[in-house]
């Protein structure tokens, strides 16, 4: 009940964020120059024209009147329509959300898989060669710029191998493991680095601690030790930097989406910036508003799994 | 603490299920591929494509010309992603060449796109002083069945001209009115002589939509568009494809004098990396693909089993000068912008050689004049010019559309030149959006753009750019340029009815606006695609799409 509490508490202070958030939103967008109706007429429209479509989408209102229009709209659950794609920019979104969240996901559970074995490794033979290569090549892959290793990928797995699809995101579940590899393992061994650096010092840290020492004077294997002792004591800050950097690309995975023709989200933001599209921008920033700090809820609630003596207040 | 250490197994690598949770439920929810809904098959009676296959069944009146094999799919690569089927809302390539593959007009460009061929007109009468047209109607039918009737032709062009809803409004201003006289039979009376007249009704913003099923949904009609052209949507997911498979009552005949299309199956992909769509050709992956970069073109047409095709197509890339400004409203300084600028170097850096110089101020179309001579690279004469101006040294600002690598580079050339000359700029890189709202306004030196025609009739861009007082007042396309012989030669060449009268109207317009120095104009943009070998008849037109009800496979 009290974690139940919790939950709604924090639903409900992510209101006034999420109030905050849209202003922002709403007047970056509108102080930007550019203006919607000439980038979509190209210049050849009429000036009838351009004011029927400034009319048409409520852009000849005055800024205050266009945003609690836009926010009473919202309460109702409707975005307003896109400038661009005259279609309600909740169904556009939606529509966008699943290859992004599927791609992300994904992503994040490469990251975790390289995560784990790496960071125990290094931490269990800390300064010694193998520490070091693995913080080395860490650095490395955390270097490469994305699109880049993502054609080094394409050209690899791709062309030569062909043991992966190169664009797209496929159909059904197993198509978009198949299809989503290449992209998620971009953004796997981007992630894993800053994951590994973090769990390898906190699995330092932990092992110096007494209850360490009592678990080993126990006659626990060293292996056993680190699994069932050490590593879980120190998750913690590792999930927080994931939960960062997940909220991070949400919005960002654009370079990869772009290079493996995903129709994700970050695709989507980065027309509707470059066409002013003002209710698809609006609208996504609220969904990448709550997108975001749902995953940090999720963080915050995964660390009373990980370690019971936290406790919600 | 050691209580601490003895957690219950179960909770070991929660994070794992959470995660393999969001792939589940991400992977529950509905795909948003799903294929719109099938049109009902065909009667059996009206059903040209029920006919047995093999007894060839040849029209009357059709001589078959040529082999060809019908049947595969085709998967195309394309840089831009269609925002709309809906041939009135949206003006974007991405969208409109796909509209030109689901919709026809009364008269639509023929097989190079210059020229026109009847569509759903079979034929039609000119009154004498030019001023009524008489289209009558073949016997079409939209992909649902139901015959193409007068009404729906009316209702699409009287949309197209209504400047409240439709964009290109512009192009049917001499249009007085445009009525059914019966089914099958279309009156358009115009107020004035307009020799753009056929070319304006097969503008893609006049494409025939049904009135009854358009007015019941017009909302939801660009995403599931129903037309009477060669192919009709079967899958329509944003950001990532369009599925065209045949319209079956489509009334074209191909080579072997079965109706058109070829394929089965056409699968439309957006693919917005450069490298992903070159890659995904030589994979196998595509058969064909779209804005093959220039730098690829060369690797690609090397290749034994793929074919390159470079196409002239209506674009011209130049360098928009703001004339109402110092120093150029100086046409001695615009010259001499020209003639500083290695435009031979642009062409072969750039554009790695694709591509032709231009002696023109809009790009190459019908009545283009070949003889009109090209301002020469000359730093020598540019010096000379630029002694007789007023020009103080004061930097230019260069204005160029961020995230384009070929026109930064030509940003940089043109940088390098000028100061070779005496001539001081400064690049000045803006979002797209942000760089035409200056252009659109005035606030800017010069811009490094391009411009294309959507309409296979010069009037529509030698007025938009060459005349200042053209209605539409974009100023001539925001360049301020003021000529009122220009303007004068332009009413003349669009109220004439004789194209060589036409021509020479036009020859004289392009030889007096480019030697004004109305721009720098650096090449005469072509298309280039690249597809595999056995794919046979994928050419662009001058208009910029392709008309894939004729491609066939050879494998």
């Amino acid at each position: 009940m009290r974690l139940l509490g919790y939950i709604v508490r924090r639903l409900i202070q992510m209101v006034p964020v999420l109030i905050g958030i849209t202003l922002m939103a709403f007047l970056f967008v509108k102080f930007l120059p550019g203006d919607p109706i000439l980038i979509l007429t190209g210049g050849k429209a009429s000036p009838a024209t351009v004011a029927a479509l400034r009319a048409k989408f409520g852009l000849d209102q005055p800024l205050y009147i266009q945003y609690l229009f836009f926010l009473r709209n919202a309460i109702r659950g409707d975005l307003g329509t896109s400038i661009l794609q005259r279609d309600p920019v909740v169904d556009i979104v939606v529509e966008r959300i699943a290859p992004s969240a599927f791609l992300i996901a994904y992503g994040s559970l490469i990251a975790i898989l390289l995560t784990i074995p790496f960071s125990i490794i290094s931490a269990m033979r800390a300064d010694q060669p193998i520490d070091h290569g693995i913080r080395i090549g860490g650095m490395v892959t955390f270097a490469m710029p994305s699109f880049w290793l993502g054609l080094l990928l394409m050209l690899l797995f791709g062309l030569k191998l062909k043991l992966f699809p190169i664009s797209g995101w496929g159909e059904g579940f197993l198509g978009h493991l198949k299809y989503l590899f290449m992209p998620s393992l971009v953004i796997g061994v981007y992630l894993a680095p800053m994951l590994i650096q973090s769990l390898r010092s906190s699995l330092l840290e932990i092992m110096q601690a007494e209850y360490i020492e009592a678990a080993r004077a126990k006659g626990l294997s060293p292996l056993r030790v680190m699994l069932k002792h050490v590593l879980r004591n120190a998750l913690i800050p590792t999930v927080t930097i994931l939960a960062v950097n997940i909220g991070w690309l949400i919005g960002g995975s654009v370079v990869i989406e772009t290079v493996f023709s995903i129709p994700g989200l970050g695709l989507l933001l980065v027309r509707s910036v470059n066409y002013r599209d003002y209710p698809t921008i609006q609208g996504l920033t609220l969904v990448f508003g709550v997108l975001v700090m749902s995953v940090n809820l999720l963080a915050d609630l995964s660390y009373a799994i990980i370690d019971p003596r936290v406790v919600y207040e | 603490m050691l209580e601490n250490i003895r957690n219950p197994k179960r909770h070991m690598g929660v994070l794992m299920v959470i995660l393999t949770f969001v792939l589940l439920v991400v992977a529950c929810q509905p795909a948003p591929a799903q294929p719109t809904e099938a049109p009902p098959p065909p009667a059996t009676t009206e059903a040209p494509m029920e006919a047995a296959p093999t007894e060839m069944t040849t029209t009357e009146g059709c001589t078959p010309s040529g082999e060809v094999k019908r049947g595969g799919e085709l998967t195309l690569a394309r840089l831009e992603e269609p925002l709309s089927l809906d041939p009135i809302l949206i003006t974007d390539n991405g969208s409109i060449y796909l509209q030109e593959q689901i919709f026809e007009t009364l008269v639509v460009p023929d097989e190079t796109g210059a020229g026109l061929a009847p569509g759903l007109a079979e034929s039609w009468d000119v009154s004498d002083d030019g001023l009524t047209y008489t289209f009558h109607m073949r016997d079409a039918k939209f992909s649902n069945g139901d015959p193409v009737t007068a009404d729906d032709v009316v209702f699409s062009l009287q949309r197209a001209a209504d400047p409240d809803v439709s964009q290109y409004a512009f192009a049917y201003q001499a249009f007085d009115t445009i009525t059914a006289l019966d089914d099958k039979t279309v009156e358009v009376k115009l107020s004035q002589p307009y020799a753009p007249m056929l070319s304006a009704v097969s503008l893609f913003t006049g494409l025939t939509v049904p009135k009854d099923i358009y007015q019941a949904d017009p909302e939801g009609f660009g995403n599931k568009p129903i037309g009477s052209g060669p192919f009709m949507v079967e899958e329509y997911t944003r950001g990532d494809r369009v599925v065209l498979t045949p319209n079956p009552y489509y009334w074209k005949l191909g080579a072997d004098c079965q109706p058109l299309p070829y394929l089965d199956k056409i699968t439309v992909l957006y693919v917005p990396e450069a490298n992903s769509r070159v890659l995904g050709l030589r994979n196998g992956d595509f058969d064909a693909i779209d804005n093959v970069p220039f730098s690829e073109a060369a690797s690609l047409e090397s290749e034994d089993n793929m074919q390159l095709e470079v196409a002239p197509i209506y674009k011209l890339d130049y360098l928009y000068i703001n004339h109402s400004k110092a120093p150029f409203d100086d046409k001695n300084f615009d010259l001499a912008l020209n003639y500083a600028t290695d435009r031979e170097a642009i062409l072969n850096t750039v554009f790695f050689g694709y591509g032709e110089l231009p002696n023109d101020y809009m790009p190459k179309m019908n009545f283009w004049d070949p003889d009109v001579p090209l301002i020469p690279y000359d730093q020598a004469k540019a010096k000379e010019l630029l002694a007789q101006t007023s020009y103080d040294g004061r930097t230019i600002e260069i204005l160029v559309g961020s995230g384009d690598a070929p026109r930064k580079q030509i940003a940089t050339i043109l940088q390098q030149n000028w100061s070779a000359v005496g001539i001081n700029s400064e690049i000045v890189e803006l979002d797209v959006g942000t760089a035409w709202d200056r252009t659109v306004a005035g606030d800017y030196d010069v811009n490094v753009s391009y411009i294309t025609s959507d309409i296979n009739d010069d009037d529509e861009l030698a007025t938009f750019q060459g005349d200042y007082w053209a209605a539409g007042d974009t100023q001539a396309f925001f360049s301020r340029y003021q000529n009122q012989d220009a303007s004068d030669l332009l009413k003349k060449a669009r109220e004439s009815l004789d194209p060589n009268e036409r021509a020479q109207f036009y020859s004289e317009v392009q030889n007096t606006v480019y030697w004004d120095g109305y721009s720098v104009p650096f090449n005469f943009t072509p298309a280039i695609t690249s597809s595999w070998n056995y794919v046979k008849d994928f050419h662009t037109l001058t208009t910029g799409w392709w008309w894939l009800e004729g491609v066939w496979l050879d494998k």
